[in-house]
């Protein structure tokens, strides 16, 4: 029985053309051409209870317009959607009560107040018990290792900071469903993995459903077992991340800067297929499993290596090749 | 259930706190509007005995009070708020929890003001100290009960307008201009600077199809005994019937006003 289940939900936004100049912004207060973006085009899946997905894609591919219908802020064009038996838009307290959801780029922590009011405010709007409120706060609070911040004013907090209070906040209701839409995004390399190791954790001790959005092929490799590609408001891959990888990236990328001298293109091309050139720097791309015994080789040769870096291949570039595919 | 708005006030308050100069800001400005009316009023006064049958003392009076009463009921700005709310997306967040957003942006709004509202009453107590050999003094409780009756009644009214202009939010980016316009127009309309009966007669007699002389003219007449303790419950009347209309207006709004939020997202 899936927890989430959407059938061709679809969501088109209107907008108005703007021409450039002062003549046509005096033509605009009469008249305006109306047109329409189709921001989600009829997609379907579901999501069983307990699963951790990933929504991948680029920028305006439709992620977070899915997970705004989903958490019931926006109305679909057309299309059904289910969570948790409740159609999210009808805002229906019952559901509101089992969700959450997270954005990135927007808090809901009272900026000018220490985060703990913030939570206690929650605890009353999602009536909590005094008891079940003291024992996940402290649950969450331990796991994320913030104890020492609850006090300070939300705004003095750095970003990796203010965004796991967001998180307490928005699990101290134990959410049966949590949407995160860019949850690390902004975020230092640190900041990230502490809150994917929490996210992980989270995960597997309360079975909790989560649906994470991101552009970041490392967020989503780390904790997703399932992956939806989107691109261009439809659905491109959805499945297990192991075998996309195998199938459309089945490589790495080497990233070699040189000193000195630098090279010459035929001395790196056996190495793999050389991507960009220049005598000082390169990119190489490489067979996944041989990434590493290849680097070794390189830095071991007598080629004068300054720095080498192995790297994922972009995910636009997979998610490009994804729909080139789709579409051939 | 309570509970939850009561802790809306709360934090409010406590976020009130945390910008201690701008409420001292706020109790500048206050005083300073107050100061440019007496002295209009004393300097016009000097040569004449009466305006309109007000005598320079129930004129003073009437400018206090009004001043008086006016800051005890401005939302300072409210529909800022809500338009932010709105134009930023936090609705968004708000809407996706289990609370009403209507009774959401009032808790905010009595709470922000609470403490202004102690600053205000300081203020009111000084400068009645200040004019105490000019001002009138009335002193029967049940007018005083009636009076405090309509100025609650007058806040409301001010709130639920404030709410209307904000959801305006929904339609356009821009709801300054609106704001400044009606601000203007409910400062004239309400009596603030002077006294309606001192306006042209079709003006004075257009007032009293908008709630803004019920705000302030109405309470401030009942308060110099111009009008009887009858008319002044005819006008708290008239503004609970004002709060209905305006709630409905706002419910249409917040109707419409969300299904296009829904369809756009903003």
């Amino acid at each position: 029985m899936p927890i989430i289940k959407v059938s061709n939900l679809s969501k088109t936004y209107e907008y108005y053309k703007k021409q450039p100049g002062l003549w046509s912004s005096v033509k605009g207060l009469f008249h305006r051409e109306k047109l329409y973006k189709k921001a989600v085009k009829e997609i379907n899946f579901e999501i069983d209870e307990g699963e951790l997905v990933g929504f991948l894609g680029p920028n305006g591919a439709g992620k977070t317009t899915t997970l705004k219908m989903l958490s019931g802020i926006l109305y679909p064009t057309s299309g059904e959607a289910k969570v948790l038996g409740h159609t999210p838009w009808k805002r229906e307290p019952q559901y509101q009560k089992q969700f959450a959801l997270v954005m990135g780029q927007k808090n809901q922590l009272w900026w000018d107040l220490p985060a703990m009011e913030s939570f206690i405010l929650n605890k009353e709007i999602y009536e909590v018990s005094d008891k079940d409120f003291k024992e996940n706060l402290d649950e969450l609070v331990d796991l994320l290792g913030i104890k020492d911040i609850l006090d300070v004013q939300v705004r003095k907090l750095s970003l990796g900071q203010r965004m796991k209070c967001e998180l307490v906040a928005a699990l101290l209701h134990k959410p049966k469903v949590l949407f995160l839409d860019e949850p690390t995004i902004g975020l230092d390399v640190v900041a990230k993995k502490n809150i994917r190791d929490f996210l992980k954790r989270y995960n597997q001790k309360n079975k909790t459903t989560i649906i994470l959005t991101s552009h970041y092929m490392e967020d989503v490799k780390e904790l997703c077992k399932r992956v939806i590609i989107m691109e261009e408001g439809k659905i491109g891959y959805d499945g297990d991340l192991a075998s996309l990888i195998e199938k459309y990236a089945p490589y790495k990328v080497l990233k070699i800067t040189f000193e000195g001298e630098g090279v010459k293109k035929v001395d790196i091309e056996k190495y793999g297929e050389v991507h960009k050139f220049s005598s000082h720097s390169i990119t190489l791309r490489v067979p996944r499993e041989k990434a590493k015994n290849i680097a070794r080789d390189i830095l071991s040769s007598d080629l004068p290596v300054d720095d080498i870096l192995i790297d994922e291949v972009d995910i636009s570039d997979v998610v490009r090749k994804i729909f080139n595919n789709n579409k051939s | 259930m309570i509970k939850k708005y009561w802790m809306i006030i709360n934090n409010e308050i406590q976020r009130q706190f945390t910008y201690r100069l701008n409420i001292a800001a706020y109790a500048f400005g206050n005083i300073a509007e107050l100061v440019a009316l007496t002295v209009i009023w004393t300097i016009v006064y000097r040569n004449i005995d009466a305006i309109q049958g007000y005598s320079a003392n129930e004129m003073i009076t009437y400018v206090v009070f009004a001043w008086f009463f006016s800051f005890l009921t401005t939302t300072y700005s409210f529909e800022q708020n809500v338009a932010r709310d709105i134009h930023q997306g936090n609705l968004s967040s708000l809407l996706v929890k289990p609370q009403s957003y209507i009774r959401y942006i009032m808790a905010v709004a009595i709470g922000r003001i609470l403490i202004a509202l102690g600053i205000v009453i300081v203020q009111g107590i000084l400068v009645s100290l200040f004019f105490r050999d000019q001002l009138i003094f009335s002193h029967s409780p049940s007018t005083f009960f009636l009076l405090f009756c309509m100025l609650i009644a007058a806040y409301i009214i001010n709130l639920f307008l404030s709410i209307i202009i904000g959801f305006i939010a929904f339609w356009t980016n821009e709801i300054h201009g609106i704001y400044y316009s009606l601000k203007v127009f409910s400062k004239f309309m309400s009596g603030t600077f002077f006294p309606i009966i001192l306006l042209p007669v079709f003006f004075a007699k257009a007032t009293f199809f908008f709630p803004f002389a019920y705000t302030i003219y109405i309470p401030v007449q009942l308060y110099l005994g111009k009008i009887s303790f009858a008319e002044g419950l005819r006008g708290f009347a008239v503004e609970l019937l004002w709060i209905f209309i305006l709630y409905v207006i706002i419910k249409i709004l917040w109707k419409f006003g969300l299904r296009k939020y829904e369809s756009v997202g903003i």
